[in-house]
């Protein structure tokens, strides 16, 4: 059973991760006059300070965070080494209480990142003229579209700051072995990842949780809400994740890609709600794990360029994957005291096909527009399902810069017209320097509760954020 | 990718230039009519605009021929971009291109600072001088992304040149041009060249100052109707492998009065680059 607790006593912890961060750093600058000499090694980071300032009243906290990354690559003639190391302090009130160290690991669900240290990216390369080899932490970028691109399964994602972190920063590097082999227009590259990666989850009390049973049981009074930290599929290679990828490069670029692994979607399996007085608490657990299951896509995506349109589309058919049925399926008491009450099955099998297609279009001079229309058609009987046959995720975006990109902004609107819930978030930045840059952001959501945007209605917030670059 | 820092070239290839035979007259009284017209004509333009033995388009082919020359290239520079408040930003690249026959040229530029730059590349495969294919990277994404050829008049990465002084030259057969008169610049005799696009872009007219001896710009103005907007000069023009170099050149934007420096630190031409460096595994890497 995990419970949260909240991070403010981490004076010990602090420290530890401190001793982390000088080590890397000391080791890094200890080597760099040799291969700096060469012009091997190349470092490059940022920092960045971020507060909140949260619209609704009855949204949980969150604390200014600051977050930190170091890149460092080195190079040689045929082979290559590359790190992304990322850490800092992410502002969550609460977190996990049981100790897993400061280093983000593979094999919980639910980790503390008050402070963390994450290895987003630490691997190495061997290329020749036709083959790239690679091996370490990897992470990949298969598909098209932004945001949600179906055919990009291999990094699952870190849900803690979903959907308020971009898709680069929410993917999780995995352990993994691949290898492309080039051959004039063609490419194919294939990836091993033979260690099963979960994804990792916020605490229904932490504020990226989202609108969720467990989420609504921690706003009784005086309630203590205890997740179970889920049994993993075993380590064995037969539960390991595999992908191929065959692209081709000409007038239309386009790619067709297979994966069999673990599905990187959240899916829970029920087991029991138990609501249990001690003292003046009332502990719950909500009676809902993640649960893990293999399946299998086959997708295809392409690009091309026509007049002033760039397009970008691509396609997937899962075979066998399981989605959760709506909560109100899940046989939860109406009035429940304290006791134990067994829950209805929560899974179904569907197959289903992911589609869409996304197009940038240059408005004016430092004005582009994104636009992406993307559906998931779900086979089968669906009437259990919060979701409907289709759903469908309509997105824009409008980057624009001003006082030669010394101002920039970004404008993004989302919207799934099945349940009527959006999302919108306005940013802008001022670029004081090279190093240095300050800005903004508003980002509100509406809609039902289990709908995908509408579950962080109560996340309306503003940010103010400084960055740093080095 | 070198028009502006590297040969001062905007305009490239000649391409489907096309000789015409005199008319014939059908009568003589039409041949007449025809004569007369031709000798008004003559003595009108003898005195209304002085005579050169050279063209517009002229000096552009040659102009294009140094350009051509030096397509093989890999160039490091430095942009320093200055607000009219003083404040001043700085990207260094470096930039590698080839001659690529059948195909017009292949280029590509890998930013290597600032650090939210680093390692964010273009791609560019030029089928001709006026059909180009570009892709960009953006190393956060790990994705390479296609891009259309409309902001070729933007602003590149918040400097005051475009995107097409980093994109090799342009197809003559794009743009009008007529000689204007000639003047001396920083010492330097130039024909002063009015450039008209023959399509819709940003400017609707550029003056480009030519050294004679060396076929290269040393001046250029963009003008929006009567207004001037953009103007730049090229100095520093030293002579590498044969090719005119400018390693200085400087770009003003005349509205905002946001300008920008461009040094080239080191330059080599005749490279002769494989095609393996112009590929997006190529641009993934980084040019490595």
């Amino acid at each position: 059973m995990i419970r949260s607790g909240t991070v403010d006593d981490g004076t010990r912890i602090m420290k530890s991760f401190a001793c982390y961060v000088f080590m890397v750093l000391s080791s890094i600058v200890a080597c760099a006059p040799i291969i700096y000499a060469d012009d091997l090694l190349s470092m490059s980071g940022r920092l960045d300070l971020r507060s909140v300032h949260a619209l609704q009243d009855d949204s949980v906290p969150e604390h200014p965070s600051l977050d930190g990354r170091i890149k460092v690559s080195a190079e040689g003639t045929s082979w290559r080494f590359h790190s992304w190391i990322e850490g800092g302090w992410d502002g969550s009130v609460k977190g996990p209480d049981h100790e897993h160290g400061r280093i983000m690991n593979f094999a919980d669900l639910y980790q503390r990142s008050t402070p963390y240290l994450e290895f987003k990216e630490l691997c190495l390369s061997y290329s020749t003229q036709a083959l790239d080899l690679r091996a370490g932490i990897q992470r990949f970028a298969w598909g098209r579209i932004d945001e949600y691109p179906s055919n990009d399964l291999l990094n699952p994602w870190d849900y803690t700051r979903f959907p308020r972190k971009p898709l680069e920063d929410r993917k999780i590097g995995v352990p993994s072995l691949s290898a492309s082999i080039n051959n004039g227009d063609w490419t194919v590259e294939t990836v091993w990842v033979p260690v099963f990666v979960p994804y990792r989850l916020p605490l229904p009390d932490e504020r990226w949780s989202g609108t969720s049973i467990a989420a609504t049981m921690a706003q009784i009074p005086n309630a203590e809400i205890t997740v179970q930290e889920p049994d993993l599929p075993d380590r064995t290679f037969k539960n390991s994740t595999i992908g191929m990828r065959m692209k081709y490069l000409g007038t239309m670029e386009w790619s067709f890609n297979l994966f069999h692994g673990y599905d990187p979607k959240p899916v829970f399996k029920t087991t029991s709600l138990a609501i249990v007085p001690i003292g003046s608490s009332i502990v719950i657990d909500p009676g809902y794990v993640p649960d893990f299951h293999r399946m299998a896509t086959a997708g295809f995506d392409a690009s091309f360029v026509t007049g002033g349109w760039s397009l970008r589309a691509e396609a997937s058919y899962a075979f066998h994957r399981y989605v959760n049925i709506r909560h109100e399926l899940w046989g939860y008491p109406t009035n429940p005291g304290p006791g134990v009450y067994p829950l209805d099955p929560a899974e179904e099998i569907h197959d289903s096909i992911d589609y869409g297609i996304g197009a940038d279009y240059r408005l004016f001079e430092d004005g582009h527009l994104t636009v992406q229309g993307q559906q998931t058609m779900t086979l089968g009987n669906v009437d259990d399902l919060y979701e409907r046959k289709i759903e469908s995720i309509l997105w824009a975006n409008l980057k624009t810069t001003f006082m030669n990109q010394k101002i920039e902004t970004n404008m993004s609107a989302a919207f799934n017209p099945e349940h009527n819930d959006r999302m919108i978030k306005i940013n802008g930045w001022y670029v004081v320097s090279d190093a240095w840059k300050a800005g903004a952001t508003w980002i509100a959501f509406t809609g039902p509760e289990q709908s995908f945007f509408g579950r962080y209605a109560r996340n309306d917030r503003i940010e103010a954020e400084v960055r740093y670059f080095w | 990718m070198n028009s502006l820092p590297v040969q001062s070239a905007k305009c490239g290839m000649r391409n489907g230039r096309q000789l015409r035979n005199a008319p014939q007259p059908r009568s003589t009284s039409a041949a007449l009519v025809f004569l007369r017209v031709l000798c008004v004509s003559v003595v009108i333009s003898v005195f209304s605009s002085p005579a050169f033995a050279i063209s517009g388009r002229d000096i552009f082919e040659k102009v294009h021929e140094v350009s051509v020359k030096g397509l093989d290239h890999e160039i490091s520079m430095t942009m320093v971009l200055f607000d009219k408040n003083g404040g001043k930003r700085t990207r260094t690249l470096t930039s590698y291109s080839k001659n690529a026959a059948p195909e017009a040229y292949k280029a590509l530029a890998v930013f290597k600072t600032p650090p939210d730059l680093k390692n964010v590349g273009f791609l560019v495969h030029a089928r001709t001088f006026s059909n180009r294919d570009l892709w960009a990277y953006f190393p956060e994404f790990k994705r390479v992304r296609r891009i259309a050829n409309t902001s070729q008049d933007d602003s590149f990465f918040g400097s005051d040149l475009s995107y097409d002084d980093f994109t090799g030259p342009a197809n003559l057969d794009d743009f009008k041009f007529s000689l204007e008169r000639e003047e001396v610049v920083d010492g330097k005799p130039c024909y002063v060249v009015e450039v008209t696009p023959k399509t819709r872009r940003k400017y609707t007219r550029y003056l480009a100052w030519v050294a004679k001896d060396l076929w290269v710009q040393v001046k250029i103005e963009y003008y929006q109707d009567r207004d001037i907007y953009r103007s730049g000069t090229f100095k520093n023009v030293r002579l590498i492998n044969g090719i005119p170099t400018p390693f200085r050149s400087e770009m003003e934007n005349r509205k905002t009065n946001h300008r920008t420096e461009l040094t080239i630190d080191n330059i080599r031409y005749n490279t002769q680059f494989s095609d393996d460096l112009f590929t997006q595994r190529s641009l993934e890497r980084a040019g490595k």
